[in-house]
């Protein structure tokens, strides 16, 4: 999967990296969907806005990471089938194939 | 200090063993009943699996209901039992946060969150990321001995 984006200014992006990688480190050992998504960082990064579903995207089109949560709260979509549910791979393509289709990836 | 020693004080000193890659794909849950492509928790967003029909709530009622659809009821204790598996679900502040199964060793395998698998002695988790062992769980089926994802 190659995503190619619309690049977001470098101050975003550097926010962004920073904020993911803290919010990996806190989350790492952890199972429950919700403290991972509720994770000061995580939280951060759906503040952040819109501007960010390209590099969450980016994100995903490189490791099928527990993104699904901010995706759907910054969008108010849901593109994964209920057969899908809890299959990140198959999440993360869903996702992608949205990206494209609404014109976050190019 | 070993990074896994560093969050699970319980393991030093312990002849614990990683059994696998990090993995993004299934967690502690899904592991538990021996699923490695799905990733098992009732969020309120609905983005992680949870069985149909039941609730999605992170409550110890949940998880023993998500657990009888795969075929598990309440059991007594951690003893080990010919062709019995036994799940152990770790409960931090009344809310599940882990489960890890027992092997035919008598020793228990454990997705760590996104990280690796483990293999381990049921205390060497407690602490304060997973809590305490809160309740056991057994289906009667062969035990695994296997601790890899996919075998």
């Amino acid at each position: 999967m190659n995503a190619t984006l619309i690049a977001p200014p470098e101050r975003l992006t550097a926010a962004f990296r920073q904020l993911a990688d803290g919010w990996r480190v806190g989350t790492r050992y952890l199972s429950s969907t919700t403290e991972i998504a509720m994770h000061p960082a995580y939280q951060r990064i759906i503040g952040l806005g819109p501007q960010v579903i390209p590099l969450i995207l980016t994100e995903l089109a490189k490791q099928p990471e527990q993104w699904f949560w901010a995706l759907t709260a910054l969008t108010g979509e849901d593109p994964v089938t209920a057969a899908d549910k809890g299959r990140p791979r198959a999440m993360a393509d869903a996702w992608l194939k949205w990206g494209r289709e609404n014109g976050w990836i190019a | 200090m070993n990074p896994l020693e560093a969050i699970f004080l319980g393991l030093v000193g312990t002849d614990y063993r990683v059994t696998s890659p990090a993995d993004d794909e299934y967690n502690c849950i899904a592991w538990a009943a021996t699923e490695a492509d799905r990733w098992w928790w009732p969020d309120p967003l609905g983005t992680s699996y949870w069985p149909d029909g039941v609730m999605r709530a992170e409550t110890t009622e949940a998880f023993i209901a998500a657990y009888a659809t795969a075929g598990f009821t309440s059991a007594d204790d951690d003893s080990l039992q010919p062709d019995v598996e036994k799940i152990a679900v770790y409960v931090k502040a009344g809310k599940p946060t882990h489960a890890a199964r027992q092997l035919a060793s008598g020793r228990w395998t454990s997705k760590l969150g996104r990280a690796e698998d483990i293999e381990h002695e049921l205390s060497a988790l407690t602490g304060n990321v997973y809590g305490i062992v809160g309740f056991f769980l057994q289906r009667t089926q062969p035990m695994i001995d296997t601790t890899t994802a996919g075998t």
